[in-house]
């Protein structure tokens, strides 16, 4: 798997002094996906990035990019990289186009054609200073200047951020773009419906815990669907806790919601039983709700 | 709020306060170690107008001159400036910074803000104060110096409010214009150019009462580590600061708030006209950013034209004409200056042409000179893009850590060598418009020799960037390193049994070999060299093994 896995780790951990920031984590990415890598502020998306990057080095375990190791081969490896960083910042006193051309300048060059579509498609200015840009057309000079290059893999931690939605759906085209041309994305983020609509797979780390990898297409599967329940009298959510299947329960009055994956003829039964059932309907879930699905589990 | 605004600038800020009084007490502590072994006759036989100038009586003791020569000038320039450089800071600096919004989003005034700032100026300056103090008392006793007669305390309260004004001062600049260098700007100017003032015009008889027009009168014109507290002057003074104070309240309130923003300069208006854009965009634009170390370079410039015009002109050039103008008297009397004061400012023999820029302009302003410009880069090189957070993007490049190192160390050489330039150029000019027919090529060596020595002190600013990642300690360690080591240089030679200490100073491979005089000592420019070599290895060996910060 190692060679041709994209990004690659094993045991890849991280410790800040007593902080445990990143714990034994397998990882592996192939080449030509989209990879969605979810979690909560501080879960240890970014040392994670910032690890396979060699900003930081691991505590212990390792990693490998395009089957380059991390560390040792660092500067080969970036041959092929771009890089969004979270919390982006940039020379203020240069313009978008000075610091493309900066960059540019200390990878050998790039095709300015290219940075000007993806200028064009972004509606990035690249005339004005970076420190007068507001946040999100700052962001868009960070984000040419990670595509620009046609990397083989691009990292990006938190890349829409600041984006407006437009902006955002043409970031996400541009990513299915490079994943269409076997190219790698690895996107690090915390907005759910993003990584839905772009990702391949998604793998969700908590407390520096991978919990689980999995395709979005999968996730969706696991048939959890949101019930809602209307009565013709206010009803006790209680009742509705303890059946199998029922993962949360939520109650107003005569509406009740429910996070469901067990069967139905049980769970129509059970409510039929005790209350006057007047109209039901059923969802699939959306990814925030088996997201919080499995953070409920690793709680428990 | 008060008080949580209070605390968080005091944290931020007590450590520079806490540095810049420990070294104080230390300069103290030499000073007055020399000023006890030394025939002090030669002060008190000084004409009067010039010990009037020196802050030293006709009676001088030990105590007297320690305290007045030392502790007034130097702790008062120390203090004001740290307090000018919180008072600018105050509202120009948060705005500056962006921070100022998120702070006035709270539900408290903006003279709140203001009150709480300045109320850190009057803490933070106690707090020096007290260090002063403390040593004020403690060193003489362990020099078992007598000190009856020096009014210690009257010395530093003056101290207190002469710093308070100066704060304070910024302080009413940067809110009435919200910017933050013009508010340091102008309180230094005033400080500077009133402490000059005060020392030259009493010299002069038709301007002599012109001296109370400058705050720094006030402080010092009424000698009061000798004579006691002398309200009527701290009066003034302190109804400044209430002036000052209501200014700023009024200043603050009155205006629009500035937001983030980068400077305007005048290279970007050339970039934005027409006419000039295309030759302005190929140098301003994307030569500036054709390698790391332009880039570097660029960045440092400011500071660059400054202190290569000052070198130039004004150590260079206006020096030997200067020479030619000197009476024969004033050489006989510095010829009776002690030699350990004359070695504090890098020795020389004034009665030659080579002995007087080696005192004007090699003693003392060279290697500080070179070392603005070296240690500013040097410091800022790693930590400072760590701290603006463009490491990471940087070295998403494919480059390695090592060759970001050096591209930044070879900005801080080039940098170095257009000070050199600059210097050895006004010299060489200076001593033709004189007639003074010094030679170029010692002129040269002893630049060379200053070069390097900057160079040292650069490599290790660079070093403690790459070990720490933090400017702030790359910075205030590399300056306190050289300053102790400077005094070392100076003291070491006259110590009995010390003497051979002095070579493990870098400043003894400068000028101890009178380049000047004998020109280039190549084993001393080697020794500088190798010492810069290592320096410059070791940093690199750090940055390459370390963890980057994420944030300042």
């Amino acid at each position: 798997m190692t060679d041709n896995a994209a990004i690659h780790t094993e045991a890849l951990t991280k410790h800040y002094g007593d902080v445990k920031a990143l714990v034994d984590l397998d990882l592996d990415i192939r080449p030509g996906e989209v990879f969605g890598f979810l979690g909560p502020n501080g879960a240890g998306k970014t040392t994670m990035i910032r690890t396979i990057l060699d900003e930081i080095r691991p505590t212990s375990g390792s990693a490998s990019i395009l089957g380059m190791d991390t560390h040792l081969q660092s500067v080969e490896i970036r041959e092929h990289i771009g890089y969004v960083p979270g919390d982006l910042a940039m020379y203020p006193n240069l313009t978008g186009r000075d610091t493309l051309t900066y960059f540019a300048n200390l990878r050998g060059g790039v095709d300015w054609s290219f940075v000007d579509t993806l200028a064009e498609r972004l509606g990035a200015d690249l005339t004005k200073k970076v420190g007068d840009l507001s946040s999100g057309n700052r962001q868009k000079v960070g984000l040419i200047q990670a595509f620009m290059n046609r990397p083989k893999v691009l990292v990006m931690d938190e890349p829409s951020s600041g984006l407006d939605p437009l902006v955002q759906r043409e970031f996400q085209t541009m990513m299915r773009e490079v994943a269409a041309d076997g190219r790698t994305v690895f996107l690090s983020s915390h907005t759910l419906s993003e990584v839905q609509r772009v990702a391949d797979r998604v793998g969700i780390i908590r407390q520096g815990h991978l919990i689980a990898v999995e395709g979005v297409s999968e996730l969706r599967s696991k048939a959890i669907r949101t019930v809602n329940l209307f009565f013709d009298e206010p009803v006790d959510g209680a009742v509705f806790g303890g059946l199998p299947g029922v993962r949360e329960v939520s109650v107003e009055n005569h509406h009740v919601t429910l996070s469901f994956d067990g069967q139905m003829e049980t769970l129509l039964k059970v409510v039929t039983e005790q209350y006057s059932l007047l109209d039901i309907t059923t969802q699939e879930a959306d990814l925030e709700e088996i997201f919080l699905t499995y953070y409920e589990e690793v709680r428990a | 709020m008060l008080a949580t605004v209070v605390t968080k600038t005091f944290l931020d800020r007590w450590k520079g306060v806490a540095i810049g009084a420990v070294s104080l007490a230390v300069l103290f502590f030499f000073g007055m170690a020399v000023y006890r072994d030394i025939d002090l006759s030669v002060y008190t036989d000084l004409p009067e107008v010039l010990r009037a100038v020196m802050n030293i009586p006709g009676d001088a003791d030990v105590g007297a001159l320690a305290y007045g020569a030392i502790y007034s000038t130097y702790g008062a320039l120390t203090l004001a400036s740290l307090a000018l450089s919180m008072g600018s800071a105050s509202i120009a600096g948060e705005e500056r910074r962006g921070t100022i919004g998120l702070l006035l989003g709270n539900p408290k005034s903006r003279t709140h803000v203001l009150v709480s700032k300045a109320v850190n100026i009057l803490l933070l300056s106690a707090v020096g104060i007290g260090i002063l103090w403390l040593a004020g008392i403690v060193v003489p006793e362990m020099l078992s110096v007598d000190v009856t007669g020096i009014e210690l305390g009257a010395l530093m309260v003056h101290m207190f409010v002469i710093a308070v004004f100066h704060g304070f001062l910024a302080m009413a600049v940067g809110a009435w214009t919200g910017k933050n260098s013009l508010a340091s700007g102008v309180a230094a100017a005033v400080m500077v150019i009133s402490l000059f003032a005060v020392g030259l015009l009493p010299l002069i008889e038709s301007l002599e009462s012109g001296v109370k027009a400058f705050p720094w009168y006030y402080y010092v014109g009424s000698n009061p580590h000798i004579n006691g507290i002398d309200w009527g002057h701290l009066s003034v003074l302190i109804v400044g600061i209430g002036l000052l104070a209501a200014m700023s309240v009024v200043g603050v309130n009155r205006r629009d708030l500035r937001g983030q923003t980068t400077r305007v300069s005048l290279v970007d208006r050339l970039r934005a006209n027409p006419m000039t854009q295309k030759v302005v965009d190929r140098l301003a634009g994307s030569a500036r950013v054709s390698r790391i170390w332009i880039k570097t370079a660029s960045e440092n410039q400011g500071i660059l034209i400054v202190v290569s015009y000052v070198m130039f002109l004004m150590m260079g050039l206006l020096i030997g004409p200067m020479y030619t103008f000197i009476d024969e008297t004033l050489v006989r009397l510095t010829d009776a200056f002690p030699e350990e004061l004359i070695a504090m400012f890098g020795g020389g023999d004034m009665s030659t042409p080579e002995g007087f820029y080696q005192l004007e302009t090699f003693g003392l302003m060279t290697p500080i000179a070179f070392m603005v410009v070296t240690v500013s880069i040097g410091a800022r090189a790693l930590a400072g893009e760590e701290a603006n957070r463009t490491m990471g993007l940087l070295l998403a490049n494919p480059i390695k850590r090592s060759t970001v190192v050096l591209e930044k160390t070879l900005a801080m050489v080039v940098q170095a060598a257009i000070v050199a330039a600059a210097l050895f150029a006004g010299v060489v000019g200076g001593s033709m418009i004189g007639g003074l027919g010094m030679s170029p090529g010692r002129i040269a060596a002893a630049t060379a020799l200053g070069m390097l020595l900057g160079l040292v002190f650069g490599a290790l600013a660079l070093t403690l960037s790459a070990a720490t990642g933090r400017t702030r300690v790359a910075i205030f360690g590399t300056v306190g390193v050289a300053l102790a080591l400077y005094v070392a240089n100076g003291f070491l030679p006259f110590a009995e049994g010390l003497e051979g200490l002095a070579e493990f100073t870098p400043f003894h491979y400068y000028l101890s070999s009178n380049p000047l005089m004998n020109g280039m000592d190549w084993g001393h420019a080697a020794v500088l060299a190798t010492a810069f070599a290592v320096l410059v290895a070791i940093a690199v060996t750090l940055f390459d093994r370390r963890d980057l910060r994420q944030s300042a």
